[in-house]
Parts: structure tokens; sequence; C-alpha cells
């Protein structure tokens, strides 16, 4: 009986190759650690997150605007809660500096005012453990754990916030609304809106945010009303949501991160997969011979990709295992990392179901890229014995067909699993292109290489067998310069980001900002901080469309960065500031024939780039409620750290003079003094909030510093691949390398020879790489920095350098490492292994 | 006539796992300036061996070898580099020519290593010798078996080596090139009075020699 499988004959080639078996697996598993990790986090972060969204929001429909509700939303709320179909709850948030009752401390808190009946949905749970609505109450309040921290108070302590003294009646340990507490600027307050006009804080202008929330008692009709509300709702002023709909700064900072980490995985799978080709090809390569003696026996070819497919099937899933194992454990490390950041309930899963995503889309990566070498064996002829070099199978249109096709499934494949079809198509375009021109550029260079007549044998014979046909030089630079361009982009971006908002804190920057100042207290203010601060008025509006085009509300708010349909802040004033300069339009405003300025805006060139605004547009205003139609005239650049403050919106003041504003002004006050002076502003303005921005540049660093720690993780795995990948080639020409250094060794070349020619041949490798990684890399980085964030680029030379140096020394040293056996031994033994 | 190439004792053993193979035992051999020696004995006899012993590529378990008045036993390998670069040439069966040069560029490379300004005309005076000059600029791969041997003859003749090694230069050739590999080594031999070493297992190519040795069970006997 003939038998199917010869479980010797796999057992030996299992063994016979043990190591380039070794570096398949590594790679498989390598392809499925930050995948699994990535996807199995963001799993657990949308189930605690997002996953209970009414909670989260607070209702089933969320009415949201900067003033009270207009009357037609009013009067359809009202109906609503007296037919029974609703009961609404409403809510007013914003930011107050809360002080000791004996004016010795003072603390800038997030305070939210609530009706009775709060939280509709989700709970907030108090230190006591009683319940929130028996607590909080007429001057009764709860604060969070920071309050009593940073002011030295106890529970049952007073409090003043604005004109009002409180009992601190309880600490809040949870509350649904806000999962996570790294986000807000202070620690969170809630208080009675029975409090609401004692306190004396509302004022004209003043940064609130009303919240209505909504709780249906038929949860199938949220969806037609919340259709309904939004008619009534004003434009541009009110907003509707549904608790599906509804966005969420914590999610989409969520999103953001872990979209850029499935990125980086992404080019980490694609690295792994070029391994997995690698590793596997120089295993087939090996055993050509074997593959063609076998044939000339009359073994078919289905009786060869027979026990290669069941070979590479052990190895595969021996990769996997560990690539799941070791992917959870990634998990694992990046909720430590991320600890700070993420609610602490959060519960930590590893179901079948959130693998599986991340193993069917790696897996499909492994599939098509063992294909490929996988393809050879079938088209092995029984002549390659006959011919000492190793052939090149023939590849057929079938072959080819067969990549384009897989190839392009996969795209499809990643790009459903990113989940954002222009950003993945970009990615996977951009990363297509860049392999593409670094095989053009190493061709390229190679071919000029060759043309070179090198006068020295040494050159000339390194030279060579890196042109040697069949050589893996090029694949060598390409896989090694893409994780390395991939690292530098992380690092140049981080250091500029770093740059322009930590480290170049100017020593003249604004150290504290004032908001919220009042018309009739400027003079008061002025006198209290003593010194020539200048107070720029602030106009709150939205912007409604360019050009007659409406600016999109929900494209606007998927955007990564700042957005046109926030709120912003306009101002008026006729001139430009120190810093400022004009790129577009010859004066900040054009004047009529009296002389005076026309209605008008000046933009900043950051916010002229996001809606694509040139002069002579006509953006269309709404200014709290009064519709305003201005031509831009002229567009500003700044020239110094975005740290001081900076207006999107500039108008004349003629038209703007007499529109609702607060005052806003930025102090540079040494950091030691900044709690006294702040301490002194709200005794007298208790509605004046103030931000310490020393304080939360540091803040920013910090976390800045966090996050980066976990995008350099991951960008490891990619570096961790493109290693792989280099020990892979480097094992696979062992032989060619050893037969060279063998007959440089019989001819009389002494060590020092032979050194250095492998010296300069992982010389030029190494160079080679790092310098096309560099290339590549400050490239992106620049249009990174200058298109997407805005800021000002430092190309970071040195950090470049290093990492020349240090690709060098690790291809060298990898590269001689191998060699080192060949010159100490006797070349007889070698001879012997070559015939 | 002075002696060359003198061994005493010469053995070598080679261990797989616990077992020894003794493949040659105390081998004493004497070679003269401008001798053509011809060592035969059937396959797996120990030539190879022996030849690699002879020529420094390989260390004998016991024994000594002096070539050109200098021990050569306990040398390193970077002291052997020279020896190896000028005193003696070296024909392999499997030509083991360097694939990434070109025929020109193989027969330079010992003259390049010693620095000689010359490597090139000296290289191309030999490929004509040996009627390859068209192919000079071909590589290996582009050659017969019977031109790859000449070009490996060429290159071990490069440096003018005092002392030549041929290990069954023929083996992998067919009987014509074969004949013409011979004529080619026994001309080299007359012509400059060359000191030829050579292992085959052929009786006629044997025929040659000045002097023939036998290796049968590691043990060498003269034969002629
Ligand atoms: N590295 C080795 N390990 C074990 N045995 C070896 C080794 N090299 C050669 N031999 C054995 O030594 C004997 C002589 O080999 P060799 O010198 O190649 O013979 P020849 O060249 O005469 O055919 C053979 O029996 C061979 O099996
Ligand atoms: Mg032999």
């Amino acid at each position: 009986m003939k038998r199917v499988i010869n479980g010797r004959f796999l057992l030996r080639e299992l063994l016979y190759s043990k190591k380039q078996a070794a570096i398949y697996i590594l790679c498989v598993s390598l392809s499925l650690v930050s995948l699994i990790a990535v996807n199995s986090f963001k799993r657990d972060i949308d189930r605690s997150i997002s996953g209970d969204a009414r909670a989260l929001h607070g209702g089933d429909i969320i009415l949201h605007s900067h003033y009270d509700l207009s009357q037609g939303l009013q009067r359809a709320v009202v109906g609503l809660t007296e037919g029974k179909k609703a009961t609404a709850v409403r809510t007013r948030a914003f930011y107050s500096v809360a002080r000791k009752s004996d004016e010795s401390g003072s603390l800038l808190c997030n305070i939210k005012v609530v009706e009775n009946g709060y939280p509709l949905y989700g709970r907030v749970d108090l230190a006591s453990g009683r319940e929130f609505s028996q607590v909080v109450g007429a001057g009764k309040i709860v604060v969070g754990q920071g309050v009593l921290d940073r002011l030295g108070i106890v529970v049952g302590d007073q409090l003043l916030i604005g004109k009002s003294l409180f009992e601190i009646a309880d600490v809040i340990l949870y509350e649904s609304a806000k999962p996570v507490r790294f986000f807000n600027i202070g620690p969170p307050v809630l208080v009675s809106y029975k409090d609401l006009a004692g306190m004396d804080l509302v004022k004209q202008g003043s940064r609130v945010a009303y919240e209505t929330l909504l709780k249906m008692a038929d949860a199938t009709t949220v969806d037609t009303v919340a259709a309904r509300l939004r008619e009534r709702g004003l434009v541009g002023q009110e907003r509707v949501e549904t608790f599906r709909d509804a966005g969420s700064g914590i999610k989409h900072f969520f999103d953001n991160l872990l979209f850029f980490l499935s990125l980086i995985s992404v080019c980490t799978l694609l690295l792994a997969g070029i391994g997995i080709e690698s590793s596997l090809s120089a295993i087939l390569r090996l055993k050509e011979k074997n593959f063609a003696i076998i044939r000339s026996f009359g073994a078919t070819g289905a009786y060869l990709l027979r026990h290669y497919l069941l070979f590479v099937l052990i190895l595969s899933a021996v990769g996997t295992a560990l690539g799941i194992a070791v992917g959870l454990l990634v998990k694992g490390y990046l909720s430590v990392l991320l600890s700070d950041f993420l609610p602490p309930d959060i519960v930590f899963r590893a179901s079948a179901a959130d693998l599986s995503e991340g193993v069917v889309v790696g897996l499909m990566v492994v599939l098509f890229f063992t294909f490929l070498p996988l393809w050879r064996i079938n088209n092995i002829k029984p002549a390659v014995i006959f011919r000492s070099e190793s052939s090149r199978a023939k590849k057929s249109f079938t072959y080819y067909l067969c990549i384009v096709l897989g190839f392009s499934g996969l795209c499809v494949l990643l790009i459903r699993y990113l989940g954002e079809v222009s950003t993945g198509f970009y990615f996977l375009g951009g990363i297509l292109l860049l392999l593409l021109l670094v095989t053009l550029m190493t061709r390229l260079i190679l071919y000029f290489l060759s043309k070179i007549k090198w006068r020295r044998p040494g050159a000339r014979l390194a030279m060579r067998s890196l042109l040697r046909p069949g050589n893996v030089t090029q694949s060598i630079v390409v896989t090694l310069a893409i994780p390395l361009a991939l690292l530098l982009i992380i690092y140049l971006v981080e250091n500029n980001l770093r740059g322009t908002y930590i480290d170049s804190f100017p020593a003249d920057a604004p150290t504290l900002f004032c908001l919220d100042i009042q018309k009739n207290q400027q003079e008061a203010f002025l006198g209290l901080v003593g010194g020539k601060v200048t107070l720029h008025p602030v106009i709150r509006a939205r912007l409604i469309s360019i050009n007659g085009k409406v600016v999109n509300r929900g494209r606007e708010l998927k955007k990564r960065r700042d957005n046109l349909a926030r709120e912003f802040n306009l101002t008026y004033r006729d001139a430009l500031l120190e810093d400022e300069i004009l790129v577009a339009g010859k004066r900040l405003f054009r004047k009529d024939e009296k002389g005076e300025p026309i209605i008008q805006v000046s933009l900043l060139d950051t916010v002229a780039e996001m809606g694509d605004m040139k002069l002579g547009d006509i953006l269309q205003f709404n200014i709290q409620g009064v519709e305003m139609e201005v031509e831009v005239t002229s567009i500003r650049s700044r020239t110094r750290s975005m740290l001081y403050p900076f207006f999107y919106f500039i108008f004349p003041e003629k038209y703007l003079r007499e529109a609702p504003q607060t005052y806003f002004a930025a102090l540079h006050v040494e950091s030691e003094e900044i709690p006294f002076l702040e301490n002194r502003i709200v005794q007298g303005f208790p509605n004046i909030s103030t931000i310490n921005i020393a304080e939360t540049a540091k803040e920013m660093g910090r976390m800045m510093q966090k996050l980066s720690k976990i995008v350099n993780f991951f960008a490891a795995f990619s570096i961790l691949a493109g290693g792989l990948i280099i020990v892979s080639s480097i094992l696979a020409t062992r032989f060619e390398r050893i037969k060279e250094a063998v007959y440089y060794k019989i001819l009389g070349a002494d060590s020092r020879f032979v050194l250095h020619i492998f010296f300069l041949e992982n010389l030029l490798l190494g160079l080679l790489s790092s310098v096309f990684a560099i290339v590549m890399a400050q490239a992106a980085a620049w249009s990174l920095c200058h298109f997407f964030l805005g800021i000002s680029y430092a190309p970071g030379w040195g950090a470049c350098l290093g990492l020349v140096g240090l690709t060098i020394i690790f291809v060298v040293i990898l590269g001689l490492l191998g060699s080192i056996p060949i010159i100490r031994k006797k070349p007889a033994q070698f001879l012997r292994q070559l015939n | 006539m002075e002696t060359l190439l003198e061994t005493r004792d010469l053995s070598k053993l080679y261990s797989i796992g616990e077992r020894k193979i003794q493949v040659l035992q105390s081998v004493s051999l004497t070679v003269q300036e401008g001798e053509f020696v011809v060592i035969s004995g059937s396959s797996g006899s120990g030539k190879t061996t022996l030849l690699s012993l002879l020529s420094g590529l390989d260390r004998p378990s016991s024994g000594r070898i002096i070539l050109d008045g200098q021990d050569i036993t306990d040398l390193t390998e970077d002291q052997l580099a020279p020896v190896r670069n000028q005193l003696t040439g070296f024909v392999f069966q499997a030509f083991h020519l360097i694939p990434s040069l070109n025929s020109l560029e193989n027969i330079m490379f010992p003259a390049e290593l010693q620095g000689d300004q010359k490597a090139k005309e000296k290289a191309e005076q030999l490929l004509e010798r040996v009627g390859l000059s068209q192919r000079s600029n071909n590589f290996p791969e582009q050659l017969s078996g019977g031109e790859k041997q000449r070009v490996a003859i060429c290159r071990a003749l490069i440096n003018e080596p005092k002392i030549i090694f041929a290990d069954e230069p023929t083996g992998n050739l067919d009987s014509e090139n074969s004949d013409g590999i011979i004529e080619l080594l026994r001309g080299i031999h007359q012509a400059q009075n060359a000191t030829i070493v050579m292992a085959t297992h052929n009786k006629a190519i044997a025929e040659n020699a000045d002097r023939i040795f036998h290796l049968h069970d590691g043990r060498l006997s003269v034969e002629r």
C-alpha cells in the first residue's frame, strides 16, 4: 500500500532546517502578537467605556447647548415630560475655582450642577455607600477625592464656590458619565440645581455646557423623538443626539490611540509576512536538490507539496499558539502602561470571539506569504540536479495572477480591519509606495556601484558579492529600511511635538490663563494682576458655512484633529499681534472709501488649511443667534510657539464691539507664584476661571511620555520583524558566504582580508538601509508635522546619525558573527562540505 | 636537487562520535624540487586527506610537515596565508572558482592579494596560454568543466608557486578534457620545472609521473 504521508521524511525535513524553521515560527507569531494585543484591548475598551453608552452619556436623548434651551425646544421637552413619554433632567457643567472657607486655598474644579433625578442612567458611587439623591441637596455637595487632597480638607468641611458656601457631604468614587478621570482638567464637584442661582457663576458669555437629558418611557421611540426635537432646535446652537450617535472625548482618545497602534500592527504584520516568505524560501532553497532527486525517483509534485504543506502547517500552528500567548501577555502589559487612562472597573477578557478577528487577519497574511515559496515546489524539474547553480523556478502567468489577487484580497481585509477606508487605503498605498521606492533606489545604487571599477581587490570582492545574482541585498535593504523608517518617523514626530509644546516652553510664555472676565471687571482685574496685560475680547460663535456650503458636522467631528464644527472664540482688533505675520492679503483688513473697514474676517493659516479657505471666500457665522456673513480678506501665520494665545478668526472692532463677550488674559507668572495669584483672582472675581498652563504643560509632557512609550513598544515589534528577516537572510546565504571565505583562504588570504570583505559588505548594507530609512522618515515626519499637526519641524539629525551608527553596528556584528568559525577553522572540512 | 616537501610519521584520525577512523597511518614522504609525483589509490583511500595535510589546508593528528624548509604543522591560519598564496598552488577536483568573479579576475586574485601590480597582464598571458582569451569575461557558471579547470590551473600558477597540488584534477571531466588537462600540467612541469603532487585513482594518468606512490589502508607505499 502506498503511504500518503511519510512521517520519517517529514521529521527529517523539520530537523534538518531547524534554524530557518524557528525564524518562520517567530515570524508567524510576530505577525499575530500586536494584532491580537491591540484588537483584544480594543474590545475591552469598547465594552467598558462605550459599552453602556446610555450610562456614559446619561440619557437616551441628549440636548446640548451653550445657552438655555430655545423656546421651541423647551416646549417640546415639556410636552414630552407632561405626557409621561419621557423623564428629563437638566445639568450645567463649567469650570470654576473652589475656595476653602477661610480663603487660604483654591482649586479649579469641574463643576456640574444637576437637577433632581440625576443620573437617569448609570450611577454615582459615593464613599459612604449612600444613594446620591439622598446626599446632594441644597447647600450640600459631593466632590472628587482630588478636591480634599489638594486643598487639605475633609468631608464635613466647607467650600466656597462662586458666592455660595457649601458643605462637603461625601466623596465621589465613580461616575458613569466620567469613567476616566485623566481627561478632566479639575476634580469633579456635583452640586444641586437648587444652588445654581446662589453661586451666581453663570454669567453672559461664560463657558457653560447646558444639557438636558431625556429618558424615554418607550425605548423604541428614541430615534423618532430625537428627529422631531432636532427639527425644533436652533441650527448651529442646539444639538440633539441619541446615546448611540453622541460623541465622547474618551472614546475619541482611545479610538485615535488604538487606530494608530493598529496601523503599526499592520506594518509589523506585513514585515513579518516578508520574514515568513524569506525564511520559507530559504528552507526550500536548501532542499531544491533534494526535491529534484526525490522527483527523479518518481515522486509526484503533489507528494512533495503534501509533505511540505503539512510541514508548514505544523510550524504555523506552533507559531500561532505562541503568537496568541504572547499577544495576550502584551495586552496585559498594554493595560499596565495605560492604567492612568483606564476606568477603574475595566474588565479584561480574552474570549475566543475577541481573538478571532486578529487571528483570522494574521493567518490570512501567513497564508499569502507562505503560498509564494510553496508554489515553487510544484514546479521543480528533476533537471535541477544537473545544474550546479540553484535554479530559478519559472513563474507562470497563473502565479502572478494569484499574487495580484491574493494581495488585493489582503489589502481589502486589512482596510476592513483598520475600519477606515480612506486612511487604510492611503496607509497601505504609502507602504507599497515606500517598498517600491526603496527597491528602485536600491537597484539604482547597486547599478551604479557595479559600474565603478574598484581597484582594490577587497572592495571589488565586497561589491561583487553584494551584486551577486540571486543575492538578498535588495530584500535586506528594503525590509530593514521600512521598520527603521517607521521607528524614526515616530521618534521625529514625537520629538517635534515635545519640542513645540513642552521642552521649548519659552521663558516668557504665559503660565496662567484667565477666562470669562466680564466687561465690567476689566479695570479691577487689571488692577489686581497689576501689569501690562492684554485683555482679548472673546465672542463665541459657530461657523455655519463656507461659500454657502454648510459645514458637515458629522464629518468634522470624525476628524482626528481640530474640527470646524466646534464652537470657536472670535475676537476683534485692528492690528496684528507682535508674533503674527500676514501670509495672504496686503493688510489685516481692507478699508472702504471712507477709510472704514468693511465687514470681513482675518484667518489664522491653520484654520484656513482645515477648511481649505482662501482669500475672498465668504464665511457665515452664527454669533449667539445672530448670523453674519463675512469675506476672508487676510490670512495670518504665527512665528512663536503655540503656547501663546491665538485666535483663528479676527474681526474689525467695529462689527463685534457690541456682541456679548468676555475677556481672556494670558499672564506670565513664576510657577511658584501661580497658586497665590489664582487665589487672589478668584477671591476678587469668583466667576473668572484660571488655568495653570505651566502645570498643564508638565502634565501633558508626562502623558506624552506614557503614550510614546506605548507607541515605541509596538514599533519595536516591527524592528524585531526586520531583525528576523536579516537573520534569516544571513542564514540563507551562509552557505554562499562560507564558500567564498574558504576560497579566499585557500588562495592565501588572511583573516584580516576576509573580515575586511565581510565588513565592507555589511557596512554597505547597513548604510544603504539606514540612509533610505532616514530619507523616507524625514519626508514622512515633515509632512505629518507640517500638514497634519501644523507645528514647526526640526529634523533631529543627531538621532538620524545615531540610527545610521546603530544599524551599521547591528548589521556588521550579525554579519561578522556568522563568519568567525570560517576564519578560525581549517579549510579542509569546509571544502569537503562544498563537494 | 633539494628536498621541497618532507613529512614524518603523518597520521590522521577522524572521530565520528565515539568511533575513530584512522585514515592515514604514519605516512612518510619526501618530494624533491622539480619532481612530478603521483599519489594513487582507490576512492576513499585518503588521497584528498593527505593532500590537504601536505598543503596546510588541514592539520594532522600527529607527525610533522616540512615545506620548503619550514615546519608548517603548527602554523596558525594567518601564518599559513602567505604560504598558500606564494609557496603552493592547489587545483581541486571540483574547481572551486569564486562564483562572483569572472575568469580573468579569478586568476588575478592571488596576485592581487600580494599587491602585484602586473596581476592583470600575468593573468591575461596565462589565459592565452591555455587558449581561453575569449573567455576572460565569463563567469564560472558560464564555463564548461574543462574550461573551469584550465582557469583553476592558471589561478594556481599566477604567483609562480614552488609546488602545485592537484587533487584528482580530471575527476569531474570527460576523457578528452582529461587528456588536455594532464597535457597542460605536464607541459608546466617540463617548461618551468615545476614541482607537482597529484592525486588520482586513474592508472593511465599516473603513467606520466616521475614517481608513483600508492595509498592503501591508510599506509603509503612506493609503487615506482
Ligand atoms: N570529516 C570526516 N569525518 C569522518 N570521516 C571522514 C571525514 N573526511 C573524510 N573521511 C573519511 O576518510 C576517508 C578518506 O577520504 P578522502 O581523503 O576523501 O579519500 P579519497 O580522496 O582518496 O577518495 C574516507 O573513508 C572518508 O569517509
Ligand atoms: Mg578525494
